[in-house]
């Protein structure tokens, strides 16, 4: 169950993980330190030994026992061999952490029905990702196009003073 | 919950300048604060001291909990109004704790014009009285007052909203078991001295304190008696003979002693109980909000990263990320406090109304206080969304707040513009307080809007002539509108009129709404009954 991937490395860092085994939820926070692990489950801590023998099979040492494991991952979920009892269990989504939030491509499509006031690029020109190419204006706020990527302007589609209405292609870009 | 991940690059260009340009407004708003603390001036200062009684805020500090905060409404009240002879408009209002209570408290300052009633005066009292009405706090009357300002009558003394409505404020209140207390640490004239008289526990300072209904120059006018002030309406007459006043002290210190022992023995217990968490500080740090606002107001920027800044740890359960955009709603703790956040990230289309109004049904049901992050230049206008119904989505929208009963808090942190305004909670609305930036605009569309509209009714007038404008006369038609509108959007002039309950630094943003929620529990919230929604 220990992720040794996780852990960084001679220094202490906590990780929480919540794993769900038969419908339960258990909450557990490991933190590591030289060559143990401190894990706290139910207000409680352990102070542990673990040695990996070979990819998926743990040697785990808590106080006089001595553990033997081996961990099978499935597409899911991950089935751990203890003791010839076999548990299943999948991680569930972090609580607390942080959340990771793609950062969407800019879009070349106008956000919003709108005037065109100003169109920064022409046809052929090479453009930077973030670049401003045209600024939009609608309900007294300035929205402005960015280019998602790298590229070549290709075509223009719209010049100053134009309206646009939502959804319309503002520049066409070549990707480099 | 989750944390909401901030992407803002502090070190570029951009967000120093940002951060500048906010850190120099957020000074001038303290600069302004400060001159209007100072009250009547030195020399006024002096002659009230020399009198033996403390300055209205030394008052107020006296009665308060030792090191408990206490949250000021409008210290900028009548800024820029009446020659700048009424700084803080002469009354110092808040709520602040006694024996651990929160309480309202109204002191006059007399070095303000002997403490008379300004229009704004009044309104300043009256908007005190109304906070603790709604939130069920008694309220503490700190009295030294002459009274109505006599040269402004006809804008103090006759309507709904003036002079009258204080002392109907107090029956009522009295009367829903909302305590009324008066220490009268001063004159308290004519309709003043009905103060006190409708208080249900009055205090007067001897020496200092008086009432009476005819000072003793009309006395002497009216009948030629020839009485004392204090003889007249002093601690001696008002404890031991006429019964006005039912405790006496001998100096301002012991007059708030007394208020203290009053509020002690209340017995006021909470009427609503929220599911509290020990509060936690933002994630991120909350002065990067300076940085985040653009100068330049005609700039979108993205709502989670104020957010982020505003609630506990940072951690916002989002609802509906992907439908309506342009308002953010969610779930977050405030100072530990439960609440639901309603924020605007662009112009309200019909899914953003739609999904506002869900959101709000929620909290309704759910007994949630709700906040509102108010940056809105309006709804969207258009053939395509009047077909699509955007003004029956918005008006679902606006019945929902307005019939939303859980304490409401709005902030309006940048653009607060027509109908927006109405469905982000804006002063109508009836939020439990209302506070701005010092960056926010306010009025009924941009000034470059209604210039626009006005020139063209203007031309189709003359075009029904055969008639046609110069350029130069177009500017003379707009030049004004807009100077106007610039001028009255300001926040100062909104602030100054009490269309809000003051000019906030962004970084107090959370300990403001952390006090108006915790105040708000003294009342209880009662079961939603909505209006109807046209579908």
């Amino acid at each position: 169950m220990l992720d040794a991937g996780v852990l960084e490395e001679g220094r202490c860092k906590a990780v929480f993980i919540n794993y769900e085994h038969e419908n339960n939820v258990y909450n557990v926070t490991i933190e590591r330190k030289d060559k143990y692990y401190f894990i706290t489950y139910n207000n409680t801590e352990y102070k542990v030994e673990a040695e990996e023998l070979k990819p998926g099979q743990l040697k785990i040492k808590i106080g006089d026992r001595i553990i033997k494991s081996v961990i099978t991952e499935g597409e899911k979920d991950k089935y751990v061999f203890v003791d010839g009892n076999v548990f299943k269990v999948k991680p569930v989504e972090l609580t607390g952490a942080r959340k990771t939030k793609k950062k969407e491509e800019g879009s070349l499509n106008s956000p919003i029905s709108g005037r065109v006031v100003s169109v920064k690029v022409k046809e052929g020109d090479d453009v930077k990702k973030d670049d401003v190419l045209m600024v939009i204006e609608a309900m007294k706020m300035e929205y402005l196009i960015r280019a998602p990527f790298d590229g070549k302007i290709e075509k223009v589609n719209f010049k100053e003073k134009d309206q646009i209405e939502i959804g319309q292609n503002t520049v066409e870009i070549k990707k480099k | 919950m989750d944390i909401i991940e901030s992407s803002i690059d502090t070190s570029s260009k951009e967000f120093r300048e940002n951060f500048k340009h906010y850190e120099s407004l957020v000074n001038d708003l303290k600069k302004n604060i400060a001159i209007a603390q100072k009250g009547g001036g030195e020399e006024k200062i002096k002659l009230h001291k020399s009198r033996n009684k403390m300055l209205a805020r030394e008052r107020i500090d006296a009665l308060l909990d030792p090191d408990t905060p206490f949250m000021e409404f409008n210290p900028l009240a009548a800024y820029d109004m009446y020659d700048n002879k009424a700084p803080c408009a002469g009354i110092i209002t808040g709520i602040g704790l006694i024996h651990g209570r929160e309480v309202v408290i109204v002191a006059n300052d007399a070095t303000v014009t002997g403490g008379t009633y300004y229009p704004m005066t009044v309104k300043k009292h009256l908007r005190a009285q109304e906070i603790a009405m709604e939130n069920n706090l008694p309220c503490i009357y700190l009295v030294d007052s002459g009274g109505a300002f006599l040269p402004m009558q006809d804008e103090v003394f006759p309507d709904r909203e003036h002079f009258g409505r204080i002392f109907y404020n107090q029956a009522v209140m009295s009367s829903m078991n909302i305590p009324q207390i008066s220490a009268v640490m001063g004159s308290c004239t004519a309709g003043g001295a009905y103060v006190p008289a409708m208080s249900d526990e009055t205090i007067i300072v001897k020496g200092t304190g008086t009432i009476f209904l005819g000072g003793p120059p009309l006395v002497k006018a009216a009948t030629g008696e020839e009485v004392t002030a204090e003889d007249l309406g002093g601690a001696d007459t008002h404890c031991r003979e006429s019964g006005v006043s039912d405790h006496y002290a001998h100096d301002d210190q012991e007059a708030i002693h007394i208020t203290r022992n009053i509020v002690e023995n209340l017995n006021r217990p909470r009427k609503t109980h929220l599911d509290i968490h020990e509060p936690e500080e933002p994630l991120y740090d909350i002065k990067e909000m300076y940085g985040i606002i653009p100068k330049d107001s005609r700039k979108p920027f993205e709502i989670r990263e104020i957010i982020a800044r505003i609630v506990d740890g940072s951690k916002f359960h989002e609802f509906k990320t992907l439908y309506g955009q342009t308002i953010v709603c969610g779930f977050a703790r405030i100072m530990g406090y439960p609440v639901g956040i309603l924020a605007n990230n662009g112009v309200l289309f019909s899914e953003s109304a739609l999904k506002g109004t869900h959101f709000i049904e929620m909290c309704c049901q759910r007994k949630i206080p709700l906040v509102f992050l108010q940056n809105i230049t309006g709804f969207m206008v258009g053939r395509k969304y009047e077909a699509g119904g955007i003004a029956k989505d918005g008006a679902k929208m606006v019945s929902a707040v307005a019939t939303a009963n859980v304490p409401k808090f709005t902030v309006i942190i940048a653009g607060s513009f027509g109908a927006g305004n109405y469905g982000m909670c804006g002063r109508a609305y009836g939020p439990r307080q209302l506070w701005m930036w010092p960056n926010a605009r306010i009025s009924v569309m941009g000034g470059e809007q209604a210039a626009n509209v006005l020139l063209t009714v203007k031309r189709d007038q003359l075009w029904r002539k055969g008639k046609e404008l110069t350029k130069e006369e177009e500017k003379k038609i707009t030049k004004p509108i807009l100077t106007k509108y610039e001028k009255e959007g300001n926040p100062y002039y909104s602030t100054a009129r009490i269309w809000d309950d003051g000019i906030i630094d962004p970084v107090d943003t959370r300990m403001v709404l952390g006090l108006g929620i915790s105040a708000s529990l003294n009342a209880s919230i009662p079961d939603w009954k909505p209006g109807i929604f046209r579908m």
